[in-house]
């Protein structure tokens, strides 16, 4: 009995089957009074499922959840919320026009005659923000405050409800690297308060710094549960991955060949602005070779690909693919003619959701006289074009070909496209932060699939804000900077530090940049 | 892994669809017991009749001299059903085209104008003395269809090029038509003067000896206006359903729909089949226009300024009460012309209304709004069911 007294929260033997794929199989995780316990696991490892079991969001087919030592049965949020558990989500739960104190007492709020009191809300507040250093402007509204700000006001909303247990779902993935210290501190702070945490991740260093404890989830198995002191990083995505990970990039010096794509002087108007998003921008992607543009978010990429795919028209310049000029040709003819591309948003761009797997596979090539006849699509070419990629690229999902996109893990449907886009087998690869929001499994494998299609002699074209990934993964980094390319640098001769100046447009090379 | 047949989502849309039309049928019956129990000249006998009626009005065929009501197979209103179902189907098959595409086709009832105008001038305009009959009804029936689809390809135009919300454009063609229509039968010499008793009627097409051809189906519905018009809506029924599930154009028109970016990122030319999509649309709503007026035994009312035609928006519930199938499409319409026939038996043979069905039709369309609640809820039961099982220790289908 003393011994189920020290945990606040029990899940045990928690099993949730989903048509075709079983999320959470026989999970047992224990959370101890006043600990960071981190939950790490790949995307579709089951995290999300078991935490929508713990606040009674899905009802688990097997297993009980104990609090206190005592059986709990959770049907609803709001049952959740009696226990006092409480959840900060990935993205925020806030009402942008309320001010701050009415985004912490809405749900919650005390009347009287039908008259909210914020006065003493308000005080209580003050108090708990006092307590726990969680500094907020209680009186602006929402919209107008930094994104680490809006994250406190969760944390107050979650103490204002007198939660015990906090669950916090990927909280670093929206903040600056200043806000994620922060951050880092106020959660040491409230276990020293006597809350207790779950911490949902799959960023190591993190979990390295903050947690007390790790469990670790694969594939909706529970691997098993690591005092944090005595793990390592590697040890820790051993677990996660279910074999080693190459944290660095391995490959070989580039062999640049011919000039696959050469761009002259593009101009691309805003959508946003007056004047050009792009101004006036040169450079040559080479067969063989990674070349990467490098830059902070807004500084020109996305339109620069935009006119390079033809998803939006450029108003000047010459864009030549393999010798032909497909400046102003449609989309469907810069296909042909050589560019396939891993787009920036999957869900907007890359797949139609509503369609199943193998639909999607198809999305450029349907037409070709393999997939359809007279206008008639051969179902039996299709499926089996589909296995192949599946089997080949190890897509995963639950009903295999027939599985909607919409119901695929992130990380897979990545890879979807990802093996749609590379099994065309065209000349030029356009990949335009082809590993944002994946794991670290899928970042590593995606990284080599790119790096065997340049030995392969194709040309990649990669965009990315990741400075890792710039340094790591590309032969020769361009640098743009409100809508020009500012610098050519290499990475093995330059340090991460000139890089960012560059990025920050404190430095640019003076002469035009030539290939 | 074989999905059994009660897990596949074409069962549970049709099980839903059919527990939306269960629950109209008895919510219609409770009116009728409500009528009928506050009214002391029916009572129950009577409210027990208009239930019979409400429920099995295609199968009545009058009352005995004794006055209790008879049932049984009858040629007239299973006929009938048939011949109302027609432009159903095709309002029908025009909505849910929309609908899979991404837009909703609220226009359906200007281009079922479109197509009466166009397709009425033609059979009355073009003299049969010299040009074959069937020839005339050919080209009357093709001119409905181009009417209509040049009348719904404004609207597509409209979103496509300029980001008109197509509901919005609809509306406004809509009532354009109505008065088109009535402009155009007005200054023109097709109203019905022969029979000097009617205003405001067109002349039938078989003044100028145009009808559909019958087929031999009102050999086997005797004394009803059926015509070979149903076989026709059935047969492009089988067309749209094949179009959109088989070919390449249905795959860029679904994938348009459901997402616009990722069709115009794959090379879809978007633009192009939004206006392809409400183009075909309008010439379906149209050919359900053209059968109906080409009858032959139809009149068309043509002051309609006023109004829209109801078979226009009545192919919204049904497409509706389809989930958007074109084969479901043709059973729904006929369903929806079984109510409308039962209403009028109400009518006929009791003290009871017949807008007691437009209740039903009401609460049924109310319900399949409700489609995917009811399947979730249809899911939740298969899965307590098998669960049942497997505890129970039979395990039959757990081991499959």
């Amino acid at each position: 009995m003393e011994k189920a007294q020290d945990y606040v929260i029990e899940m045990l033997h928690i099993t949730k089957e989903f048509p075709g794929i079983k999320a959470n199989d026989d999970i047992t995780l224990q959370l101890r009074r006043g600990e960071i316990h981190a939950l790490l696991g790949e995307n579709g490892a089951g995290k999300s499922t078991l935490m929508s079991v713990l606040f009674g969001l899905y009802q688990p087919d097997a297993g009980v959840i104990k609090k206190d030592g005592k059986e709990v049965k959770i049907n609803d949020p709001n049952d959740a919320t009696a226990l006092h558990i409480g959840m900060v989500h990935q993205h925020f739960k806030l009402i942008d026009v309320f001010t701050v104190l009415d985004n912490i007492i809405l749900g919650a709020e005390d009347t009287k005659m039908g008259f909210v009191q914020r006065k003493n809300a308000r005080e209580k507040v003050q108090r708990l923000s006092k307590q726990y250093g969680l500094n907020v402007d209680l009186d602006a509204k929402v919209e107008n405050i930094t994104v680490g700000m809006q994250q406190r006001v969760e944390i107050l909303k979650m103490l204002y409800r007198d939660n015990e247990v906090l669950i916090f779902d990927e909280p670093t993935a929206v903040l600056t690297p200043q806000e994620i210290t922060e951050l880092m501190q106020i959660m040491k702070g409230l276990t020293r308060e006597g809350k207790s945490i779950l911490f949902i991740s799959h960023k190591l260093n993190e979990i390295m710094e903050v947690s007390d404890r790790v469990s670790v989830l694969r594939k909706g198995r529970y691997i098993g549960t690591v005092n944090t002191a005595d793990t390592n990083p590697v040890e820790l995505s051993r677990m996660m991955v279910g074999h080693d990970v190459q944290l660095v990039v391995d490959k070989d010096p580039a062999q640049p060949g011919k000039v696959v794509l050469d761009v002259q002087n593009l101009h691309v108007p805003s959508k946003l602005y007056k004047h050009d998003a792009v101004k006036g921008v040169s450079f040559q992607v080479r067969a063989g070779e990674i070349t990467c543009i490098a830059g902070i978010d807004g500084n020109g990429q996305t339109e620069l690909v935009y006119a390079l795919s033809g998803l939006e028209k450029c108003s000047g310049g010459v864009i030549n693919l393999e010798g032909h000029d497909i400046t102003h040709a449609p989309i469907a003819k810069r296909s042909v003619a050589g560019l396939s591309h891993i787009p920036e948003d999957r869900h907007k761009h890359g797949l139609v959701l509503d369609y199943t797997l193998e639909q999607n596979m198809v999305l450029q090539t349907y037409e070709e006289p393999r997939f359809q006849k007279m206008g008639f699509i051969k179902f039996g070419a299709v499926r089996e074009y589909a296995e192949r990629l599946i089997e080949q690229y190890d897509v995963r999902s639950g009903q295999g070909p027939i599985t909607k996109a919409r119901s695929m893990s992130g990380g897979n449907q990545q890879k979807a496209i990802v093996a749609r886009e590379i099994d065309r087998d065209l000349p030029l690869i356009i990949a335009v932060q082809p590993t944002r929001g994946l794991d670290v499994g899928a970042i590593e494998y995606i990284h080599k699939q790119l790096v065997k299609q340049r030995d392969a002699g194709k040309a990649v074209l990669l965009v990315s804000l990741e400075l890792d990934e710039v340094m790591n993964l590309s032969d020769r980094i361009l640098v743009m900077y409100e809508g020009e390319i500012v610098g050519e640098l290499d990475p093995k001769q330059t340090t991460v530090e000139e890089l960012g100046l560059y990025m920050a447009g404190a430095k640019r090379q003076n002469k035009e940049v030539s290939a | 892994m074989k999905t059994s047949f009660w897990d596949k989502e074409g069962t549970k849309s049709v099980l839903a669809s059919l527990i939306a039309i269960i629950v109209g049928m008895l919510a219609g019956s409770i009116i009728i017991l409500i009528v009928g129990l506050s009214n002391s000249s029916m009572g129950l006998s009577g409210a027990w009749e208009g239930i019979r009626l409400v429920i099995g009005g295609l199968f009545s065929t009058g009352r005995t001299a004794s006055g209790s009501l008879t049932f049984g197979f009858n040629p007239t209103t299973f006929g009938n059903m048939l011949f109302r179902a027609t432009p159903l189907i095709m309002t029908g098959l025009s909505v849910a085209l929309g609908n899979k595409s991404g837009l909703f086709n609220i226009g359906a009832p200007g281009q079922y104008l479109a197509g009466t105008t166009a397709s009425l001038y033609i059979a009355l305009s073009i003299p049969t003395t010299s040009v074959p009959a069937w020839l005339v009804w050919l080209l009357a029936f093709l001119g409905g269809m181009l009417a209509g689809a040049c009348w719904g390809a404004i609207p597509g135009l409209l979103k496509a090029y300029l980001n008109i919300n197509e509901v919005l454009a609809c509306i406004m063609t809509n009532w354009i038509a109505a008065n088109l229509t009535t402009w155009l039968f007005d200054i023109g010499n097709l109203k019905n003067v022969a029979e000097g008793t009617k205003t405001s009627y067109v002349y039938k097409t078989t003044f100028n000896g145009v009808a559909t051809s019958k087929l031999g189906l009102d050999k086997l519905f005797r004394g009803s206006q059926i015509n070979g018009g149903i076989l026709i809506a059935i047969l492009i029924a089988v067309v749209v359903y094949i179009m959109l599930s088989k070919t390449t154009l249905g795959y860029e028109l679904k994938a348009c729909g459901a997402n616009r970016y990722a069709a115009r990122y794959a090379g879809i030319k978007d633009k192009r089949n939004i206006v392809l999509t409400m183009a075909m649309a309008g010439a379906l709503a149209a050919a359900g226009a053209a059968l109906y007026n080409l009858a032959g035994n139809t009149e068309f009312f043509w002051n309609t300024y006023q109004s829209l035609p109801a078979e226009g928006f009545n192919g919204i519930p049904v497409a509706l009460l389809a989930v958007n199938n074109p084969i479901g499409v043709v059973f729904a319409a006929i369903f929806m012309s079984m109510l409308s026939i039962c209403g009028q038996q109400l009518t006929n043979l009791t003290a009871f209304n017949e807008y007691i069905t437009n209740v039903i039709i009401a609460v049924i369309v109310y319900l399949a709004a409700f489609m995917l609640v009811i399947k979730l809820w249809i899911t939740k039961l298969r899965k307590q069911r098998g669960n049942r099982r497997v505890a129970g220790g039979e395990g039959k289908e757990g081991a499959k």
